[in-house]
């Protein structure tokens, strides 16, 4: 009887554990987590909750279009770098793993037209290289007609309308000037958005109308360059300042390396002078309201370009005339290198200095672009602009003609780590080996979510109409051979949130079928106790016996399922038919729990109901239409 | 019951069960493979206006998709099969169809691609996973018999039956396939290696009260304890055939379309695997211990030689 005792004991704590697994949505103790979103916090596959199944084969020939293996190395650094580029594309919570030898499987769940995916999956490169222009001037296109009045001098205060009436100037827009280089930096510093960047401007214009003006800066005296421009030159004009803006801000926010901010170039002429001054983002204002602009003429430490209107209008004499070019920091230009002619990026260090560089080896056809683009950018301050995903990596100026294909970067920060990270990033940009989609699932999520509602509710009825026949047929057995059944598909599920197993519809499938073969394990037992029952033995006897007697049949019917489930698994794996995996990885769970409900849960619930009282009533315990019972009891 | 009497019957049935589908898996057009085993493209295009088959097939026809099949899966659903299509030609493929027979739009619900590097495979894989699964099982069922004379017959009866089985569901999908389109994929697979799993386990019970029988009277003949062992599996096999059948239409009634060819596999499977325990593995081990299939052969050739005079 103890023996009975521990395994009530036992059955009891798994339904607990069971309770308690499938009563909490997310587990979480420790280090071990599992549950998610899903009904009962199960894992469900892209059939049930919709999304996009991908699998690619590497395309890998050598020169006679021979098939080639990839190396494990190879698919490794695959999958991190398809990894990283799905990732990227925020699309859900992407499962990307190595089937077999030469194959890739990219699972989207959520995602039913991954186009977008498949794009950046596909790409081969990721990588440019370009060619970056430093400080490129360009005039600012603007003809004398579409000047409609220019000024030097104080920032007036009135101005003339079209109709010639005078109209009062309330705001200068460069009233509260930096009056150091420092203070500039501080302003563009703490802007971290071009929002930013007008909102301190303008709260420094408030501040200015708040206190006197005697009290502003001291750049009181200062000359401003005023020009008022018609609509169309005052948008030309606009984006000249626009594009000040985001150069500053990249710059202010650390986007780029080495970045050179937009300028204004503002050139003065007048009598035999001749005065240049390149002006920063803050020393330029549209007035508001207005087609105005305002121009500062003070270089960007704090100089003015006389130190007084004054001087200014004795220095330009009565005929000023004035000339604007737009300095664009840097320009980045194509050139038609990519990852794709990269063959090799390593880190390593200098042969004589010893110090970390990064190593770069390029095919031919990369190697003579490599070499033109060097040729072009020696002996100038522009730079070689490495982009990893339209995102600056690294941008060396180049110190000789490159025409073999290999070089390497060196930097006065570079560290033995900051040289491996970024030859990997370079490795990255690239994939080690072509790729071509061979398979593609899309599910719709609506479908899917009505594929899990309709063979849960089927599950349900299923489970439900054989527990009724077991129940009408087998009477008291067949009672605790469906609660046995229920405690089963509890402990099922348990078993598949704990792994966790992914439940597609293949695994529904399966799931209920090992349910089938649970009910075969409780049939043959009943049977075997009926026959028991009818040669005389008694109730208890014939349920031990009975089970005894059963259990060669289900050991082997269900080994033999097991064999049939390995080698399933086995060929699914090989074949990257994860249905066909789910199903047997499901069926195979599903026997394993079937064997052991069937035998340690059925048999002490009927050896506990043996003991009570209603074991009398023999005849419950046997099957209907079997008469022919001999009393026992009498 | 004397079944085992009737043996020959039962080879007949079964005969009967599986020449049809023979038939039909040898003339064209055989089994109506699915893009799984040939690749492709299928999506399941849900219309948001009503429309038809012909019209469907019309708008692709006008697109040269000319050997685009299609099918009606109800409620304004379509499911539509074509060569392996690109991203590119799907969009155009697409907006065709919207242009052409629904101007309101239309949910792809699903859209599948397989190329045929992968469709070869599949048929390659899935005839060794039928291999390995037979040879793995003929092992265990020889080990698991060891107790009792000539074990590896009951393995070899076990795995004919098997075969016989999978010959059944392949010869009916086969006559499905010509008369009313039904295709044949990776469900469809996993189906009938399910009910070969199935189909051997039925087997195994007969055959474990066999074993029992012979263990308990080793000098009663093979064909009265056969007999007995029928006689006493009998309710067991209706039973839990009935309660599996009742589990697999409840899914049939309120699962999903995509399941339906699945289901139909496994019910047949069931209803076979449950027949062929009795009137197959069980039989053949009679007729082996008879020397049924020599007598037979001797038979048929004792004709002909007067003949051959």
């Amino acid at each position: 009887m103890r023996r009975y005792v521990v395994t009530i004991l036992v059955i009891t704590a798994l339904i607990v554990i069971s309770g308690l697994t499938l009563g909490f949505q997310n587990i979480r103790l420790g280090g071990f987590e599992r549950g998610s979103d899903n009904p009962l916090g199960l894992q469900l596959g892209l059939d049930l909750q919709g999304g996009s199944h991908l699998v690619y084969q590497t395309s890998l020939e050598d020169a006679l279009g021979e098939r080639i293996q990839p190396t494990e190395d190879q698919m490794d650094s695959l999958r991190r770098i398809i990894d990283r580029r799905v990732n990227e594309t925020g699309l859900g919570e992407p499962v990307i793993q190595l089937l077999g030898e030469d194959r890739l499987l990219v699972q989207l769940p959520g995602v039913s037209d991954p186009a977008r995916a498949k794009t950046i999956i596909g790409e081969t490169a990721r990588l440019e290289f370009k060619h970056r222009q430093i400080d490129v001037s360009v005039p600012v296109e603007l003809d004398s007609s579409s000047i409609t009045n220019a000024y030097i001098g104080e920032f007036p205060e009135t101005v003339m309308d079209e109709e010639g009436e005078v109209v009062e100037i309330s705001e200068n827009p460069l009233a509260d000037l930096p009056t150091s280089s420092t203070e500039m930096e501080q302003i563009v510093a703490t802007s971290t958005d071009d929002t930013l960047v007008t909102d301190s401007l303008n709260e420094a214009i408030e501040t200015e109308a708040e206190t006197d003006s005697s009290e502003s800066s001291n750049f009181q005296e200062i000359s401003f360059l005023v020009i008022e421009l018609d609509d169309e030159a005052a948008e030309t004009f606009d984006l000249v300042i626009r594009r000040m803006i985001e150069s500053t801000l990249a710059y202010a926010s650390g986007l780029k390396s080495q970045y050179t901010v937009n300028r204004l170039q503002v050139s003065i002429s007048g009598g035999n002078e001749v005065r240049t001054v390149e002006l920063p983002l803050q020393l330029v204002a549209r007035v508001p309201d207005t087609n105005m602009f305002a121009m500062a003429l003070i270089t960007g430490i704090g100089q003015p370009i006389a130190p007084s209107i004054d001087k200014t209008n004795q220095l330009f004499g009565p005929d000023i005339e004035f000339e604007l070019v737009e300095i664009i920091g840097a320009i980045d230009e194509d050139v038609g290198l990519t990852g794709d002619d990269l063959s090799r990026a390593y880190a390593g260090t200098h042969q004589t200095t010893g110090a970390p560089i990064v190593n770069i080896e390029f095919n031919a056809q990369g190697a003579k672009r490599f070499g033109e683009l060097t040729r072009d950018l020696l002996n100038t301050d522009d730079r070689l602009a490495i982009f990893l995903d339209e995102e600056e990596l690294i941008a060396p100026g180049v110190n000789q003609v490159i025409t073999g294909g290999s070089a390497y970067i060196e930097g006065r920060d570079f560290t033995p780590d900051r040289v491996r990270d970024i030859s990997q990033l370079l490795e990255a940009g690239r994939l080690p080996i072509p790729i071509e989609l061979i398979q593609e699932r899309d599910v719709d999520a609506i479908l899917g979510a009505d594929s899990l509602k309709k063979s849960v509710l089927a599950g349900a009825i299923g489970l439900l109409l054989v527990i009724i026949f077991m129940i009408l047929y087998y009477r008291i057995p067949g009672l605790i051979a469906g609660i046995t059944l229920i405690l089963y598909a509890s402990f099922l599920i348990t078993v598949f949130k704990l792994i966790p197993v992914t439940l597609t519809l293949s695994g529904v499938s399966a799931a209920i079928l090992s349910v089938g073969m649970a009910v075969d394990a409780n049939i043959l037992i009943f049977e075997r106790m009926k026959d028991e029952l009818r040669s005389g033995r008694t109730l208890l006897t014939s349920i031990n016996v009975g089970f005894n007697r059963a259990w060669p049949a289900i050991r082997d019917g269900n080994v033999s399922t097991l064999i049939t489930c390995v080698i399933l698994f086995w060929f699914a794996d090989t074949l990257g038919a994860s249905i066909v995996q789910g199903f047997a990885a499901t069926l195979a769970i599903g026997v394993l729990i079937s064997m052991f409900s069937a035998i340690t849960i059925s048999r002490t619930f009927l050896r506990l109901v043996a003991t009570l009282a209603i074991a009398r009533r023999t005849d419950w315990f046997v099957p209907v239409g079997k008469k022919f019972l001999p009393k026992n009891d009498g | 019951m004397n079944i085992a009497a009737k043996r020959g019957w039962c080879f007949l049935i079964s005969a009967i069960l599986l020449i049809p589908g023979i038939v039909f898996l040898i003339i064209a057009p055989g089994l109506n493979p699915g893009i799984d085993f040939t690749g492709g493209s299928t999506m399941t295009v849900k219309f948001a206006d009503p429309t038809e088959q012909q019209a469907i097939r019309t708008s692709l026809e006008s697109l040269n998709v000319s050997d685009a099949t299609v099918q009606n899966f109800g409620e304004n659903t379509f499911f539509i099969r074509t060569k392996e299509l690109s991203e590119s030609e799907k969009d155009d493929l697409l907006s065709k169809l919207e242009n052409d027979v629904s101007p309101n739009g239309y949910d792809v619900l699903s859209f599948d691609i397989v190329s045929p590097l992968v469709a070869q495979e599949t048929i390659v894989a899935a005839f060794w996973a039928l291999f390995a699964a037979s040879i793995g099982i003929f092992f265990y069922v020889w080990w698991a018999f060891r107790n009792i004379p000539k074990p590896f017959r009951y393995g070899t009866a076990a795995i004919i039956a098997l075969l016989h089985d999978a010959g059944v569901i392949i010869g009916i999908f086969a006559i499905l396939g010509v008369v009313a389109d039904v295709e044949v994929n990776t469900m469809f697979l996993i189906a009938l290696l399910t009910v070969i799993g199935y189909s051997v386990n039925d087997t195994i019970v007969v055959f474990d009260r066999v074993r029992e029988n012979i263990i308990s009277a080793p000098n009663r003949s093979l064909e009265a304890n056969v007999n007995l062992s029928i006689g006493e599996t009998i309710g067991r096999s209706i039973n839990t055939s009935l309660t599996l059948l009742l589990t697999l239409m409840a899914l049939m009634l309120f699962g999903g379309p995509t399941l339906k060819s699945f289901l139909l596999v496994l019910i047949i499977g069931v209803l076979v695997g449950t027949y062929s325990s009795i009137a197959v593995a069980t039989q053949i081990v009679v007729a082996w211990e008879k020397q049924d299939f020599p007598k037979i052969f001797s038979k048929i050739t004792r004709r002909r030689l007067p003949a051959s005079e």
